[in-house]
């Protein structure tokens, strides 16, 4: 039986890109002044940037329900597709919660693999794409879910704010915690490991932590897959590009926006990269 | 209603009721909600996850007629199924689920219905969840599907019953804090189970006829339950073991009896005799014991002669106490990052850049090798990196990390200007081991130029350089280089000495008798002859020099 790849809208990938692997990218939810939205179906990144900076409450965010997942597996299911399932790291959200419930709800829940990437964003955006290009090619959803997990340790996501307070506010600062607070400009560099959000660096302005990006990048190389995300600045995201030139071919790398979900926490100014070094 | 119209029974229109009283009282507790939502993960949104969770399904019951109570209790709970949002929502949607099949089918509900619906509804939000945490809004559905059994539920009716659940809801969010630890530390009961509280809050003003005022007034005082025993957590409280004193000196000990043939009963009573805060339980086979004694020997001879011991466990409480008695003792962290600091300015950067300790003291006010060696010990580190910041004491700090007795292991990292902390303490990443630490803070700091404008006392001429009193010095990592009649004028010509190019970021900080405008006006110059040169001005706040300055 074909093995469709499943992920949620945490993973930043592109829609286009989406739609020509087959992915099915199930919306997480965002409430703004009391108002629900299904983040990329009824509210857009221009849209949902300017009511953060503007709104008189932050956003939050919650996982897809159960009752999302269902739907997306029977209808899956039901054609005949086996499923895996990839999402946002368990210590940021409780998306993996509502995948596990509706799986173990299913009437044949051995046909569904989900799988949590201890990632965020494009970084699990890559593991999926990974995911997608592999599934193309085999059927058999054991070998395939095992190949998914032993690849995800060779991911990783780096990123610069412009400030922590988004992910002070949204709950999700982890042991970046220990940057908090300067009254000096920094613009902290921060990684994702094990899960969660880990202090790393704290460069002075944002020209230094893009270059500081790329030399982390680069300690990874040889990379087999790399995409630089932002939340406001393009011009940034093109820098950053730049500065990681040569690393894989050009038009390989993945350009994309923090959607709503992860704006809500990256906030204004935010770039990042996401890189899988070659196994 | 009131208590003369004591309700036996509950229709749709009157569930429905209570469920808006339900959602209003939720949505005016929203924000405390949210508020008290900072421990393990500072979510902040359970308020706002469970406001809108239940609200989803009251918007589902308002779109369709119910024919009679069952069908508006099957509406609402499928509304909420659909909206739920967050894990909060996750379990409040599961808890009505279980709350309203009870009353699928009903047309009125009755005590022993309701008493049903809560017993199915706290199953229901326990199996929502993996892995259940108690000291969560599950301990508070327990607690009050527990509480609601000892209840004679067709006497006591929809009136007694939510009066009962609402009042144990109370009950069991006040105990949250001691069944989960971090909040406890944080002194807060569970953000959900308040959420919950709210909710029967409102409901129990319907069936019981409260004034809004009063709900209010209830569900506020929850929030703050949290009992003085609990606030003195993880030390505990003197008094408290005062209290128990009979009961902490002596050893606590436990073990297992295999039998055959144990008689649990009488092994109890034939151990209250020479031990006590007995607990046996088992069977004829096997035995747990547990007690206290002064003594363990004569009940651990009384239990070989009833069968085979094992796992045996003696605890000397005498000792216990005493650490508890102590002060109070945190965690030793990892790592931890102590400095020297000149000024309260200095003082706040070096707190804000991620120092546990920082000393008062400078140029002309050098710390002892105690006052270092203190502050490390306080700043409650197994390992620690001081900064001393200044070369006249770099040597006590080095003095300090050479003390052998001390529990802590102390690194200098020698910086001699507190620009140059400033930077090196920067780099300082509590999450990393010590040498990566000492790399970086090694690295960064070699990468700094420090400036020092001082004023002059007296005319003299050192290196070369004359200078006059009444004017300013410019030191450059060490070396004096310039005098200037005006402190300005010194720093401009020190930054141009030590060579301005557009990529660098300069650092400026204000103290002395220099004032917040004139480090700002200084700034706009600095960054007009370099344009695209970062130039930042901080309060520094030490006592002699207006300006100290680094390049980066």
């Amino acid at each position: 039986m074909p093995v469709k790849i499943v992920t949620d809208s945490s993973s930043d990938i592109p829609a286009e890109l989406a739609a020509k692997l087959d992915i099915t990218v199930i919306p997480c939810n965002l409430a703004i002044d009391d108002v629900n939205y299904k983040d990329g179906v009824d509210i857009q990144p221009d849209e949902f940037y300017q009511r953060l900076l503007s709104g008189p409450r932050l956003p939050t965010t919650s996982q897809p329900s159960v009752a999302d997942f269902q739907e997306v597996y029977q209808q899956l299911t039901g054609q005949g597709h086996q499923v895996i399932s990839i999402h946002v790291s368990g210590k940021l959200s409780g998306t993996m919660n509502s995948a596990e419930r509706a799986r173990e709800a299913l009437g044949n829940p051995d046909a569904i693999q989900v799988v949590d990437s201890q990632l965020a964003s494009l970084g699990l955006g890559l593991a999926v794409i990974a995911a997608a290009e592999d599934a193309a090619m085999s059927d058999d959803l054991a070998a395939l879910a095992a190949r998914v997990r032993a690849q995800l340790p060779a991911t990783q996501v780096f990123v610069t704010l412009d400030t922590l307070e988004y992910l002070q506010k949204g709950g999700r600062i982890g042991k970046a915690q220990a940057f908090l607070g300067s009254m000096l400009s920094v613009k902290p560099i921060l990684k994702l490991q094990d899960g969660e959000v880990h202090p790393m660096e704290r460069p002075r302005n944002a020209q230094r932590a893009l270059r500081r990006l790329a030399e982390l990048a680069r300690e990874y190389a040889p990379l087999t897959r790399l995409g630089v995300m932002y939340s406001t600045e393009p011009g940034r995201a093109e820098q950053l590009k730049q500065e990681l030139a040569g690393l894989i071919p050009e038009d390989g790398v993945i350009t994309t926006r923090f959607g709503p979900t992860l704006g809500t926490y990256v906030g204004p100014g935010a770039v990042a990269v996401a890189l899988t070094r070659s196994q | 209603m009131g208590e003369n119209t004591k309700l036996t029974t509950m229709n749709a229109n009157q569930f429905l009721d209570a469920l808006k009283a339900a959602e209003t009282c939720l949505e005016r507790h929203r924000d405390l909600i949210n508020a008290l939502n900072v421990f393990p993960v500072p979510d902040g949104d359970t308020g706002t996850n469970m406001l809108l969770t239940f609200r989803s399904g009251l918007e589902r019951a308002a779109t369709e007629t119910a024919n009679n109570l069952g069908q508006a209790a099957d509406q609402f709970a499928d509304g909420l199924f659909w909206g739920a949002r967050g894990n909060s929502g996750v379990i409040l949607s599961q808890f009505f689920k279980g709350f309203c099949q009870a009353l699928s089918g009903l047309e009125t509900a009755a005590g022993p219905h309701l008493a049903t619906a809560f017993q199915q509804a706290s199953t229901a939000a326990y199996q929502a969840v993996g892995q259940p945490v108690e000291g969560t809004m599950l301990s508070v559905a327990g607690a009050v599907a527990s509480s609601l059994q000892s209840l004679e539920p067709t006497a006591a009716g929809p009136t007694g019953l939510w009066e009962q659940a609402f009042r144990s809801s109370q009950e069991a969010l006040s105990l949250t804090p001691t069944q989960l630890p971090v909040l406890a530390q944080a002194g807060v009961v569970d953000a959900g189970g308040l959420g919950l509280v709210a909710i029967f809050g409102g409901m129990w003003g319907v069936f019981t006829g409260q004034p809004q005022a009063l709900v209010d007034e209830e569900v506020q005082k929850s929030a703050g339950r949290v009992t003085p025993q609990i606030q003195s957590l993880p030390a505990v409280d003197a008094s408290f073991v005062d209290a128990s004193h009979h009961e902490a000196w002596g050893y606590c000990t436990q073990f297992l009896v295999e039998g055959p043939g144990l008689a649990v009963d009488r092994m109890k009573e034939d151990l209250a005799a020479i031990a006590g805060s007995i607990v046996v339980v088992g069977d004829q086979r096997r035995a747990r014991v547990h007690l206290h004694a002064l003594d363990p020997g004569p009940a651990l001879s009384y239990a070989v002669a009833q069968g085979g011991l094992s796992q045996i466990q003696i605890e000397n409480m005498s000792l216990q106490n005493q650490d508890w008695g102590g002060a109070p003792q945190q965690p030793a962290r990892p790592l931890t990052l102590v400095a020297v600091a000149p000024g309260e300015g200095f003082e706040q950067l070096f707190h804000d850049a991620g120092c546990a300790q920082v000393i008062r003291g400078g140029q002309t006010m050098n710390p002892s090798v105690q006052e270092i060696l203190d502050a490390a010990r306080r700043s409650n580190g197994q390992e620690v990196i001081v900064l001393p910041n200044n070369k006249n004491i770099v040597r006590a700090a080095a003095l300090a990390a050479q003390e052998r007795e001390s529990a802590v292991k102390i690194t200098v990292v020698p910086t001699l200007s507190v620009p140059e902390g400033m930077v090196a303490a920067l780099a300082f990443n509590p999450e990393e081991p010590l040498q990566r630490n000492l790399d970086s803070m090694d690295a960064a700091r070699q990468g700094v130029t420090c400036i020092e404008i001082a004023p002059a006392v007296r005319d003299s001429t050192v290196g070369g350089v004359s200078v006059q009193a009444g004017h300013f010095i410019g030191i450059i990592d060490g070396g004096l280089k310039l005098a200037a009649p005006d402190a300005g004028a010194a720093l401009i010509e020190a930054l141009d000495s030590a060579g301005l190019s557009p990529d660098l970021i300069v650092t400026v900080y204000w103290g002395g008798s220099s004032s917040q405008s004139q480090a700002e006006a200084l700034a706009l110059k600095i960054e007009r002859r370099t344009p695209g040169i970062q130039v930042d001005t901080v309060f520094g706040g030490q006592p002699h020099s207006p300006y100290l300055a680094s390049i980066e």
